[in-house]
């Protein structure tokens, strides 16, 4: 009788066992020689990673603007929106490489807020005025990648590693497309410029699609304009 | 506080004066083409020359709130995926489907902001609060907790699906209801089952024996061959 008990408890122990899931695997323990970035570096790479969230909030606000029905600047919605997935390529980007370095094994869920503030500004007077926040913006991103570069080369922690890969890499990858792109906001606001007293009423004329291919001809030849 | 019921009342009575001096758009036209009538500054500003009909004005916050949470969920799935990508979790597989769903609720929020303002709305940046979460989980609770958003974003569809069917309280608006339900509820009705799938066959991976790190180890690789 007793051992009778004794298998039923038994039986009970282990389908109670068995119904429960083993949902966590044991990390091994991984020699961490190879993860040498440091640790104000580290810090520097993920507020640009917010930073390049907040560049991409600005300009979906921008396309959000464009969009509307009483403001109608459909090419200039489409460019601002791609601008906005644009940066948050550039935050995805930037998550990767510290991924690759062996980062980002804890902290992440502070990584990107959830909550944000109120965007200061979700109105723009006209196109060349969206451009023109949109070339400071660039400047701003440009210069803080620029302190990221120079806080990873020469970190303030008695370290004195120089991190010659992720310096190459924000040069290459990022530095690089920030100056193109600049250039070709500068571009854009310079044409928009130059046939400003024209474009006021072309612009205004040129939201029906149709319309577009004239537009585009009189661009094209500057003495029609 | 007495100020603030007294603004309010301004703002109601200018709301009135608003909505009695909206013309039809046509007249609008005929007025500010007429050379010698005394014109306003701009009179297409209070006409009805725009895209607003029907309900927007009474979806339009609930809209702009489901955009909102599309942003914010992006975020956070965009946070999930990152967990999983570092080297001591190394699930390329998790990584992979938190991203995409991350990609998605992205683009779904660029395509209710062109949504918003295709009826004439705007879409409003307010503050976002979200309660500050932990997206650091492991395996089979990432999928837990993802199933849940995708059921609380159903839900957020269904609210609005519902106020735009009701004929009674002047919400009404079958251009919207159509919208949500062959846009998100059809696709999140998809995800849903996605994930709960996911979840069954997992958990009776992981219930079969102690050692489970082949059975996640096999359940990650099938998401990244997907």
């Amino acid at each position: 009788m007793k051992s009778i008990v004794a298998f039923a408890f038994l039986a009970v122990v282990i389908s109670a066992v068995s119904s429960e899931l083993h949902c966590t695997v044991k990390r091994p323990n991984i020699p961490n020689d190879w993860i040498d970035m440091v640790r104000p570096c580290v810090e520097e790479m993920k507020k640009q990673i917010q930073k390049e969230i907040n560049a991409s909030m600005k300009y979906l606000a921008m396309g959000a603007h464009f969009s509307r029905d009483t403001v109608n600047r459909p090419g200039f919605a489409k460019y601002f929106f791609e601008a906005a997935s644009e940066e948050r390529e550039h935050a995805i980007k930037l998550i990767k490489y510290l991924l690759m370095r062996g980062e980002l094994v804890s902290g992440v869920s502070k990584l990107i807020k959830t909550s944000f503030d109120a965007l200061p500004t979700t109105h723009w007077n006209n196109a060349v005025a969206a451009l023109e926040d949109a070339l400071k913006t660039e400047a701003e991103v440009t210069k803080s990648i620029r302190n990221v570069i120079s806080v990873c080369e020469e970190p303030n922690d008695n370290s004195r590693f120089n991190d010659y890969h992720l310096s190459d890499y924000l040069t290459g990858e990022f530095l690089e497309e920030q100056y193109k792109g600049q250039r070709d906001i500068a571009g854009k606001i310079s044409n928009s410029r130059n046939l400003w007293a024209t474009m006021v009423n072309l612009e205004n004329s040129c939201s029906i699609k149709n319309c577009c291919k004239q537009c585009k001809i009189k661009y094209s030849r500057p003495q029609f304009v | 506080m007495k100020m603030n019921s007294s603004t309010l009342f301004v703002v109601c009575l200018l709301g009135i004066i608003a909505n009695v001096n909206a013309k039809e758009c046509r007249a609008t036209i005929q007025d500010a083409c007429r050379p010698y009538i005394n014109k306003q500054s701009n009179p297409l500003l209070e006409s009805t020359c725009n895209a607003r009909y029907g309900a927007i004005g009474h979806l339009e916050p609930d809209l702009v709130k489901y955009a909102t949470s599309h942003l914010v969920k992006s975020f956070e799935y965009l946070l999930m995926s990152t967990h999983f990508g570092n080297y001591d979790m190394n699930r390329e597989g998790f990584e992979k489907l938190f991203r995409g769903y991350s990609d998605s609720k992205w683009a779904d929020t660029i395509e209710l902001i062109k949504h918003i303002t295709k009826r004439g709305g705007k879409m409003n940046f307010s503050p976002i609060s979200t309660s500050a979460d932990n997206y650091e989980l492991y395996e089979i609770e990432s999928l837990a907790k993802a199933l849940d958003m995708e059921k609380s974003s159903m839900n957020d569809a269904y609210l609005i699906h519902e106020r735009a069917i009701r004929k009674i309280d002047s919400s009404h608006d079958p251009e919207i209801s159509h919208y949500i339900e062959e846009e998100f509820v059809e696709k999140e009705a998809g995800t849903i089952r996605e994930l709960t799938g996911y979840i069954t066959e997992l958990s009776q991976m992981l219930a079969e024996s102690e050692d489970n790190g082949l059975a996640l180890h096999f359940f990650d690789d099938y998401l990244k061959g997907l």
